[in-house]
């Protein structure tokens, strides 16, 4: 019954997202980001012509579509379009978004490949080109959200930012620390699960002899006043 | 002719609008048709709609915007991702209107590829035109005046053909999808995107109202034209049901066809391929 259950309940989930349309509804949104994003690109030596017109797709095991990026270019503007199905994909990537992240600190392709945390199907180069692309970006935040805000609200706010980033990479180091701390030290002093059942079991063996022992000299007790 | 009598709505709310009984809509011979609940000559329902959207063309994408809450946007979308559009395939986009569809298409088919935007009213292509001209796809877009009945093209051209809520404005529906047919090459498909049938009853009565009490005033407000917009929700209740407009496309030759209702059957986006 189990399989069943998790196979209605995994039919149920995607009839429901294909209903409201949630893939289309993210598609749209990543779109219109990742073309904002290279509208503020300033770098200009950025070639897309080696991604023109290809498709990279990303299945990823915590969503239930796949996300297609392709790359159009014209003598205008480049732009990226997203789609959550293609029959027709240059590279297709199935991994997750925590491989994903550890492929942005720079944990090697081919240790993830072996690992069986990622697969490629299709040319290597186009999603190494697109990865490439993605970090070459250059977006000057400060200028673009001084825009909108004016120079001293940015600054000010940027400021804050910067005070919270310090923050949480503090916070981090620290919580970091203490784990390490009670992984080297700590725990080795800590009883395990194991030793406490055995601890558990060996008190309830003894308590059991106890009550025998005790039965047996109520029995004794019991047969002497007899006599 | 095809039934429409399963596309009855079965609501107090559109008593008074007088929908045309099942022996009216069954009436239908070879000099009429309907134009939203009339009964009018075949010949003059080109006219009648072309005066529609001659009307409408200016305002056509904010009313769409304001009338389905964007919701069309995510539609489309739907279309192009069950396209399956691939670089260097030849697209026409029929009833193209403001060109949402041939947008999104320019881009995925490149250089390579070509997108054919046909519509039957030059306002809406003008219209269609200037926009896409103002985004700057320019590259691999041709503009054509077409009635979907007689398509003005070679046989065998096109990979792909979508018809996003144009369906319901043409005179005769099966001899357009015969002529798409014609135009589409083997392997190519059709998809036809067009206002259906909800599948629920409570969803259809709330439909019927906002369509026949909101919607008209909206397009009074916005468009100046109440009347336009009356037709709009009228056209789509004589429009052929989900299960008849698959028949239709497999009478005019279509294979593997399906559908698939969007929004509760609002919309629904019918598929089929030519082998």
């Amino acid at each position: 019954m189990q399989p069943f259950n998790n196979q209605a309940v995994t039919k149920f989930s995607t009839q429901l997202i294909s209903r409201l349309l949630l893939p289309q509804v993210a598609t749209a949104t990543l779109e219109l980001i990742i073309n904002k994003a290279l509208a503020l690109n300033n770098n200009k030596s950025l070639s897309f012509s080696a991604v023109a017109q290809k498709t990279l797709t990303l299945e990823l095991a915590e969503l239930p579509f796949t996300l297609c990026f392709t790359v159009n270019t014209t003598p205008n503007q480049t732009v990226v379009i997203v789609r959550s199905s293609t029959e027709c994909s240059d590279c297709t990537i199935n991994t997750s978004i925590s491989t994903l992240n550890k492929l942005k600190a720079n944990q090697s392709l081919t240790q993830l490949i072996k690992q069986d945390e990622l697969d490629v199907i299709g040319d290597i180069k186009i999603a190494q080109q697109f990865a490439n692309i993605a970090q070459s970006l250059e977006i000057d935040w400060q200028t673009e959200l001084a825009k909108h805000l004016g120079d001293v609200p940015t600054h000010k706010l940027l400021q804050f930012g910067n005070k919270i980033t310090k923050s949480l990479a503090a916070t981090g180091k620290q919580v970091e620390a203490d784990i390490g701390e009670y992984l080297v030290h700590e725990k080795r002093l800590v009883v395990t699960s194991s030793q406490l059942n055995a601890f558990n079991q060996k008190t309830k063996d003894v308590a059991n002899k106890v009550n025998s022992l005790s039965a047996r000299i109520d029995k004794l007790v019991a047969n002497i006043a007899n006599k | 002719m095809s039934s429409t009598d399963q596309n009855s709505p079965a609501s107090d709310l559109s008593a008074p609008l007088n929908k045309p009984s099942d022996a009216d809509t069954s009436a239908d011979n070879e000099s009429t048709t309907h134009f939203g609940y009339k009964t009018i000559e075949k010949d003059d329902k080109i006219s009648m709609v072309a005066g529609v959207f001659h009307s409408v063309a200016k305002q056509y994408d904010v009313m769409n915007d304001l009338m389905s809450f964007g919701i069309h946007r995510l539609w489309k979308r739907f279309t192009i991702d069950a396209s399956g559009v691939r670089p260097g395939n030849k697209v026409l986009d029929l009833a193209g209107g403001t060109g949402d569809l041939t947008a999104k298409f320019s881009q995925l088919v490149g250089r390579e590829g070509k997108v054919v935007l046909a519509d039957i009213n030059s306002s809406m292509l003008n219209v269609g035109r200037d926009k896409l001209r103002d985004k700057g796809l320019v590259q691999n877009i041709e503009y054509v005046q077409a009635n979907a009945e007689y398509l003005p093209f070679e046989e065998n051209t096109f990979d792909i053909v979508t018809i996003a809520f144009g369906l319901r404005n043409v005179t005769d529906k099966d001899k357009a999808l015969r002529s798409i047919y014609s135009v589409l090459k083997p392997g190519g498909r059709l998809l036809v995107l067009e206002f259906s049938k909800p599948e629920n009853e409570l969803l259809n009565k709330a439909y019927d109202f906002y369509s026949f009490n909101i919607l008209p005033k909206m397009g009074e407000l916005v468009a100046k034209d109440g009347a336009s917009y009356q037709y709009l929700a009228e056209s789509i209740r004589m429009h052929p049901d989900q299960e008849t407009l698959k028949g239709m496309m497999e009478n005019a030759g279509f294979e593997q066809t399906s559908f698939k209702n969007l929004t509760g059957g609002v919309v629904a986006l019918h598929k089929g391929y030519k082998f």
